[in-house]
């Protein structure tokens, strides 16, 4: 197992916004958590990318507690989140931005990754000296992506990469997923768009106000009643 | 023209010695949003920690410079770890009122080490003569003594020297994108510590070097120094627009040309040479009251 969560509980301030979640992530999967907004699923990926601390529970990866390590640490163990929102610092340039993301590597390491990266998305290599703020949402989507390949993708953690984007822009963005995860990236996508979402994933969990309220294969999921009226508008 | 150009040396002279303390100010506020209130003092510290090598262990200029700007980049990491790190969370007034404590530390702490009487460097610092420069150099009919030249030329070297770490390397990419969002910088795999101490040893160590080279200028230094020419090097940065390296060495150098020049010509018109600081900090807040995030300054895009 690459990641479990076990029994995850995360408040802030003294509300509680995970109540004690549960799920699993193998090697080589792609995995969904979806459910709607204000469901705890940016809770849940900031808890375990260590940006914010849990009540209780456990967040294993690599069979290991991360729980004593700082967010950078993870970040070096191959653990990556394209967190919600993009966060691409506007005022750096593309490069710039996937210059940062490489910090901790030598130069040859870094080149090879940004040239991977500018093989999934020749539009950062055009736009490589423009400024992250001058991007477009699917632009700046595909460098949060990126950053996340340089620093190291064993695991990417994405948080609503679809959102705000054209569905035509997420379709590009999710088969380039699909790339990385062929390429050897397990990937844990959570979203609000299950649609989308399903069709990436090879199984998922559902998010409500803070539990897991059903699981199964993507296939289960999408035909599941519950899915189909929450998140499919059938 | 000699005359004019005696003031526009002596300006160059005073503005880069603001600019380099100004960009102390500017780059601590760039990661932190942090108005270090103590960097005026850290710059005192900075310029006795000349006489210290200079006289105590009786070393050259270059060798002086040198210690003084690793050591006070030293104090001012020990600094941010001691008292602002725990407090990065607390309010802003807390860190403000902390950075005014440790000022008031450090010039206390001074005065009890050295005493009151204010000290200077010896001749062999005060007269700088660099190989193939003399000690005087005539430009533009005026006779430019040794010392202005060499702090202007270190001043700008300087801060060349940091523009390019800020623009060019990764740690000063980190920087940057810290003052623009720090939640995303651990995700890149660096740690904001790493940063936060990168920024003070840079910031504090060119705040020591404007020490130095304020001593050579103006050789009467004392425990008090720090206040008066840090809260001036502080509004030069605000000027610029704080969190601006351009800002701070354009806002430095504009204070110096206006203290120079108030009094050099002011007399001509009837107003005297005590009107050079309302008249510099009046000009100041004009330009505050027209663009009031500074010369280089944007609007921060607030982050939630
Ligand atoms: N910084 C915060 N402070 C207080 N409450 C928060 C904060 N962030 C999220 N919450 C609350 O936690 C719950 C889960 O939020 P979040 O994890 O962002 O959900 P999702 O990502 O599924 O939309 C929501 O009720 C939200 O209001
Ligand atoms: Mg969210």
């Amino acid at each position: 197992m690459l990641l479990s969560v076990r029994d995850l509980r995360v408040s802030y301030g003294n509300i509680q916004a995970v109540h004690g979640v549960s799920f699993e992530v193998e090697e080589g999967e792609i995995v969904t958590l979806i459910g709607a907004n204000g469901a705890g699923k940016s809770t849940i990926l900031n808890t375990i990318a260590r940006l914010h601390p849990a009540d209780s529970g456990e967040v294993l990866y690599q069979g290991k507690n991360i729980a004593s390590l700082e967010a950078h640490d993870v970040v070096k163990l191959g653990l990556a989140l394209v967190p919600e929102g993009r966060r691409i610092f506007g005022n750096l340039t593309v490069y710039e931005n996937l210059r940062l993301a490489g910090f901790q590597l030598d130069n040859s390491k870094l080149s090879e990754r940004i040239k991977r990266v500018y093989g999934y998305f020749p539009r950062l290599e055009e736009r490589r000296s423009q400024l992250g703020d001058t991007l477009s949402g699917g632009e700046q989507q595909m460098l949060a992506v990126g950053r996340a390949l340089v620093t190291g993708g064993n695991l990417m953690l994405l948080d609503e990469p679809s959102m705000g984007l054209a569905p035509i822009l997420v379709q590009q963005i999710f088969a380039i997923l699909r790339e990385i995860n062929e390429a050897g990236t397990t990937i844990l996508l959570v979203e609000q768009n299950a649609h989308m979402a399903l069709k990436l994933a090879n199984r998922g969990y559902v998010l409500e106000t803070g539990n897991i309220t059903l699981s199964g294969s993507s296939d289960e999921l999408a035909h599941s009643e519950e899915v189909q009226k929450a998140y499919l508008g059938r | 023209m000699d005359f004019f150009a005696q003031q526009f040396f002596n300006a160059l002279q005073l503005g880069s010695l603001y600019a380099l303390i100004a960009l102390g100010y500017t780059m601590v506020y760039g990661v932190l949003l942090l108005i270090n209130f103590a960097h005026g003092d850290i710059f005192m510290v900075g310029a006795f920690l000349g006489v210290f090598g200079s006289i105590t262990l009786d070393l050259p200029f270059v060798p002086t410079l040198i210690l003084a700007m690793i050591l006070t980049g030293l104090m001012g990491v020990g600094i941010e770890r001691v008292a602002y790190k725990p407090l990065r969370q607390a309010s802003r007034l807390s860190a403000v009122i902390t950075a005014l404590g440790v000022g008031l530390l450090l010039e206390n702490g001074m005065l009890a080490l050295t005493g009151a009487d204010p000290r200077s460097y010896p001749d062999n610092i005060k007269n700088l003569n660099p190989p193939l420069l003399g000690d005087q150099i005539d430009i533009l009919g005026a006779s430019i003594s040794a010392e202005t030249i060499v702090i202007i030329v270190l001043a700008l070297l300087l801060f060349g020297g940091l523009y390019f770490i800020v623009q060019r390397t990764k740690w000063g990419m980190a920087m940057r994108a810290i003052s623009y969002d720090k939640f995303a910088v651990p995700l890149m795999g660096v740690s904001q510590d790493q940063i936060i101490s990168m920024t003070f040893l840079l910031g504090t160590g060119l705040a020591a070097a404007g020490g130095i080279l304020w001593g050579v200028a103006y050789p009467i230094l004392n425990p008090y120094m720090g206040m008066r020419i840090g809260w001036k090097a502080f509004i030069a940065a605000v000027v610029g627009g704080i969190g601006d390296i351009r800002g701070a060495a354009v806002g430095g150098l504009m204070l110096g040309f206006i203290e120079i020049f108030v009094p050099a010509y002011g007399k001509d018109i009837g107003v005297s040479s005590t009107w050079r600081d309302p008249i510099a900090f009046g000009l100041l807040l004009i330009i505050l009251v027209a663009r009031p995030t500074g010369l280089f300054g944007v609007a921060r895009r607030q982050k939630v």
